[in-house]
């Protein structure tokens, strides 16, 4: 598999770096890195906690913006999760002055709406012992005031207003770790982001609540029709018996049906806060421009302590675990393998393994299993499913027919020993490090992408420059520790296999019962 | 820096562009219509025809080529559907004549060097990215598996194989399924842009057949190369192309005559009953071809259908409704014909609603004029990202390359931002009314029939498919 989701870079831009923005204007409170391994990023953090990354960047005029807040999945509890999912759905419906042609009087019936879902939340959650007619009734009253609330709404204004102006790539994504809101803009629309985003973080208003929750179920049943998430799903319940990474990131359909928009508001109020959160700025920009109108609009955004993240942590794994999901589609799998988390220092080995297993062609899964054995239609891998906890190593595969998930398993069992027993060769470690470093370069060639990478590696890694010395670390790791990191990770007790199998007709005896 | 580049675009601002009026903001008040001049790079011509757009830009040490060959699925011959499809991915992976695959697939990998080459419906690309330095040895890579393929045994053994194995699991996911199958109802089954790979067709194709194909369609005038990235200059890099594919020699290419779709007047419905967790909707109805004088209208109304955030079938089915996660529609244009494709995934239950408002929305469309807030909206959203075609020098070169390589007219993308702005509500409703007609469509839905609200027969005549 491609280091593609590592990016950036050694060698850079043929301008020297500058000690000034390139306009020469003097940027104080800013540092601007000046070591020629690295770009020339300006940072500067707001008295609020705001971090800004700012690199100029000129071929056409434009600007990529990259919002970090460092929320995602893990920090939903239990009975709630979804909902870092589902905010980040609420975040694009408007503000105090956006979406609304009157607020004032729109917040007096968004206010009945709260009161009346709450009570068919409640009502619905006694399950069986709900009263249908009182369910009904209460839908129907919520459905009249969500009319009633619409006579406010200006349809997709935020949106709309964005897209008007010129937005690429408007969109945001959550995962298990973050959420990041992204988009790029005609560079002389600096200030017009700042205008829209500084109110959006600040003063959001999550109004058609309860119709959005809706969409966000039909996205869960898209998903649920989806193979590889399917996999994907089963694999994180199964592997994880205590950590909140167990669940999945579009929220359980029960979570999603309770959750309220007052769960939405807490949950806002708890990590949406400045000091979570690192905004990157990539294109034609002066540095001391984005400082200035971040300070303007961004600074009155109150910061806040943040709740603890310390969640239980997953206990040893001391089994195997196989699950065979019955699903009509054809065979596929995902094995998972406890990691020891992104800062421990096994993780450069680990990511070499993955590499040498599932690198390009020449990688040993593709050379051996797909074309040599011709078992596999593909089989992949990954050192690390998420960032901010220990979490798996993963490998995805599917048979080629006629052969089966059991006799791929069985092969890629053979690789994983193989590379215990003998360690990778030089041509194989020198190539990834090729690889690695030819990815960083081409990683600084689109404005969106080094935005997103620069704020989510501040944020979540705790390091913009985290890929570069990841670099000098993966240069260290021998092809001895290689073997030893298999040795010690991909074991059976550490092991998790979810299947894609046919459903079985409805008779047929489970596998122990037909040994008896 | 390309200071020429960033000269020859002037941001400006335009006194008064949209409706900003009454804006929530009224800092956005003063923002205009972005002015933006798409930079020329002039093509060159070798003298086999081959056509080379090329763009210098010292910024990262890389390389950029990007070839597109006037060929693809719609060439095929009937009994071999898959050929073009196998004969683009083994240009990378089957060798050449001077290297093996082996060989290939080694040096390209420890240099960190990307080739990808690929067919689609009526054209195929070859992709190389380079680190600068290894530039030499790549490109004479890159030249020899455009020119001399080798499709080695083996390699097509593997890709067969493969192939046979995604028809296996071409149903496993039914959104996608959906809107091929719509196509190839709509089409007909044997149309070259509605058939699909089967079996046999594809057990029918030979190494043989791989090469004749390739010599048939793979000539020097056939194809329109885009460079890119750090060279010493634009000249010594045509004299580098001349020296890899001059002497390769040019010819006629056949191309096939595309038929009518086989769905001419009425609605038809299909219906695949499968129990999945969502239902699967795609519409399609006839559109117009890229070339077209109606394109531009017809993409704009597309656009309004089903494009952005605020587009009808975004804010009816899924803002006010809560009713799907995806709705959308587009027009698609090809060479001859064009097409106009809608879905929406919406659970069972609720399916004829989101159904019945995504109909009532194409009648709509077909029969009252859009506002002028819509189009505003709409032409703004196309017209301000533009510049984005053109972000990185790469894409620059290709947008340049493609202008000719689709056949359109002198000046298209000089004029483009020009002629969108022109169009009028008059102009959207005439294409409206000939293109957007849902009792003249092709629908397909893939869903649990037991679970629907209201029997899809509702919507008009079905016919039952089993999934295949």
């Amino acid at each position: 598999m491609r280091l593609s989701l590592l990016l950036p870079c050694i060698m850079l831009f043929c301008q020297p770096a500058f000690a000034k923005d390139t306009s020469g204007t003097a940027l104080p409170g800013a540092s601007v890195e000046t070591d020629p391994k690295y770009p020339p990023v300006v940072s500067y953090t707001l008295k609020n906690g705001l971090k800004l990354l700012i690199l100029e960047k000129k071929f056409v005029p434009t600007v990529s913006f990259a919002m970090t807040v460092r929320v995602g999945n893990v920090d939903c509890r239990s009975g709630k999760t979804g909902l870092a999912h589902v905010f980040e759905h609420m975040a694009f419906k408007g503000t105090q002055v956006m979406n609304t042609s009157d607020y004032q009087k729109e917040k007096v019936v968004l206010v009945r709406i709260e009161e009346t879902a709450k009570k068919m939340i409640a009502e619905e959650s006694l399950g069986a012992m709900a009263d249908p007619q009182k369910v009904k009734q209460l839908k129907k009253e919520l459905s009249d005031l969500e009319k009633a609330a619409d006579a406010y709404a200006v349809n997709a204004e935020f949106t709309s207003t964005f897209e008007k102006i010129g937005a690429n790539g408007l969109n945001a994504y959550t995962t298990v770790d973050e959420t990041v809101f992204h988009l790029s803009l005609p560079a002389d629309r600096l200030e017009a982001w700042m205008v829209m985003e500084s109110d959006r973080f600040k003063n959001p208003v999550l109004r058609e609540f309860y119709k959005e929750r809706s969409v966000i179920m039909e996205e869960r049943l898209r998903a649920e029709a989806d193979p590889g998430n399917v996999l994907f799903e089963n694999l994180s319940a199964a592997a994880f018996m205590a950590h909140p990474y167990k669940n999945p990131t579009l929220g359980w359909m029960d979570d999603l049906k309770k959750l309220s928009r007052t769960d939405a508001e807490e949950f806002y109020a708890r990590y949406y806060v400045p000091n979570n959160a690192t905004l990157a700025v990539v294109g034609d920009v002066k540095p001391a421009e984005v400082i200035r109108l971040a300070e303007k609009y961004f600074s009155d955004w109150k910061s806040k302590e943040l709740p603890s993240s310390a969640y239980t942590v997953e206990p040893e794994q001391k089994a195997e675990k196989r699950v065979n999901i019955f699903f009509n589609a054809n065979p596929s799998f995902d094995m998972g393998f406890h990691n020891a988390g992104e800062n421990h220092p096994d993780t450069p080995a680990l990511i070499m393994l993955s590499e040498v297993l599932s690198n390009g062609k020449t990688g040993r899964f593709y050379h051996n299993l797909v074309e040599g054995k011709q078992l596999a239609l593909y089989a992949g891998s990954y050192h690390a499913i998420a960032s901010r906890y220990p979490s798996l190593f993963l490998i995805a595969a599917a048979p080629k027919a006629p052969h089966t998930s059991a006799e791929l398993e069985a092969a890629i069992w053979e690789e994983l020993d193989a590379v215990k027993r003998t360690p990778p060769t030089p041509w194989e470690m020198e190539k990834i490090l090729n690889n690695y470093e030819a990815d960083m370069i081409r990683g600084l060639e689109g404005n969106m992408e080094l935005a997103k990478s620069l704020s989510r590696d501040d944020r979540i890694m705790g390091d913009w420059k985290y890929n570069w010395k990841l670099l000098e670390q993966l240069k260290k790791v021998s092809p001895a520790d290689v073997s030893k990191a298999a040795e010690k990770y991909l074991k059976r007790a550490n092991y998790t296999i979810v299947a894609i199998t046919q459903p079985l007709p409805a008779d047929t005896a489970a596998e122990g019962a037909k040994k008896k | 820096m390309k200071n020429y580049l960033v000269k020859a675009i002037l941001t400006g601002l335009i006194m008064n562009i949209t409706n900003f009026a009454g804006a929530a903001h009224p800092e956005l008040a003063k923002l205009g219509q972005i002015k933006f001049s798409v930079p020329e790079v002039p093509p060159r011509v070798l003298a086999n025809g081959l056509t080379v757009y090329i763009l210098k830009d010292n910024t990262l040490p890389v390389v950029h080529l990007s070839a597109f060959i006037k060929t693809g699925s719609a060439y095929d011959p009937a009994d071999k559907i898959g050929l073009a499809q196998m004969t683009g991915a083994l240009l990378r992976d089957g060798g050449s004549a001077k290297y093996r695959a082996e060989d290939i697939d080694k040096t390209l990998e420890y240099l960190g060097a990307s080739l990808e080459t690929a067919a689609y419906t009526e054209e195929t690309h070859a992709d190389l990215t380079v680190l600068k330095k290894d530039l030499e040895k790549t490109l004479d890579i890159y030249a020899d598996v455009l020119r001399n393929p080798a499709f080695e045994e083996d390699k097509v053994k593997i890709l067969r194989d493969e192939t046979l194995e995604m028809i296996r699991r071409r149903n496993d996911k039914p959104s996608s399924a959906v809107v091929r199958e719509a196509k190839r109802m709509f089409y007909g089954v044997s149309h070259p842009y509605g058939r699909r790979t089967e079996t046999a067709t594809i057990g029918a194709i030979s190494r043989a057949d791989l090469a004749a194909f390739h010599a048939a369609n793979f000539k020097p005038n056939n194809i329109i190369l885009a460079v890119s990235g750090a060279f010493v200059s634009e000249d010594e890099m045509f004299a580098r192309i001349n020296e890899k594919f001059g002497d390769w020699k040019g010819g006629e290419v056949a191309r096939p005559v595309i038929p009518a779709p086989a769905h001419t007047a009425g609605r038809q419905l299909y219906l695949t009953d499968k129990d999945v967790s969502q239902t699967s909707i795609a519409i399609i109805q006839e559109g117009v071809n890229r070339v077209s004088p109606e394109n531009d209208a017809l993409s704009l109304l597309a656009d309004i259908m089903g494009g952005g955030f605020q587009s009808r079938l975004f804010s009816e089915v899924r803002t006010k409704r809560g009713l799907a996660y995806t709705a959308q529609t587009f027009s698609a244009g090809l060479r001859e014909r064009g097409f106009i494709d809608t879905y929406c995934g919406t659970k069972a239950e609720t399916y004829s609603q989101a159904l019945a408002e995504i109909v009532h929305q194409m009648e709509l469309v077909g029969s009252e004029a859009v506002s002028q807030d819509e189009l505003e909206r709409s032409k703004g959203s196309i017209i301000n990202p533009f510049v984005f075609k053109f972000s990185t020098p790469h894409k620059l070169a290709t947008e340049r390359a493609l202008e000719e390589f689709y056949g359109y007219k002198k000046g298209y993308l000089n004029n483009y931002v020009a002629d969108i702005s022109k169009i009028d509500a008059a102009q959207v409703l005439e294409v409206g009314r000939k293109y957007f007609n849902p009792s003249n469509a092709v629908i397909f839905v893939i869903g649990n029939y037991k679970k629907f609200d209201k029997p899809l027969t509702d919507f008009g005549p079905v016919t039952e498919i089993k999934e295949d």
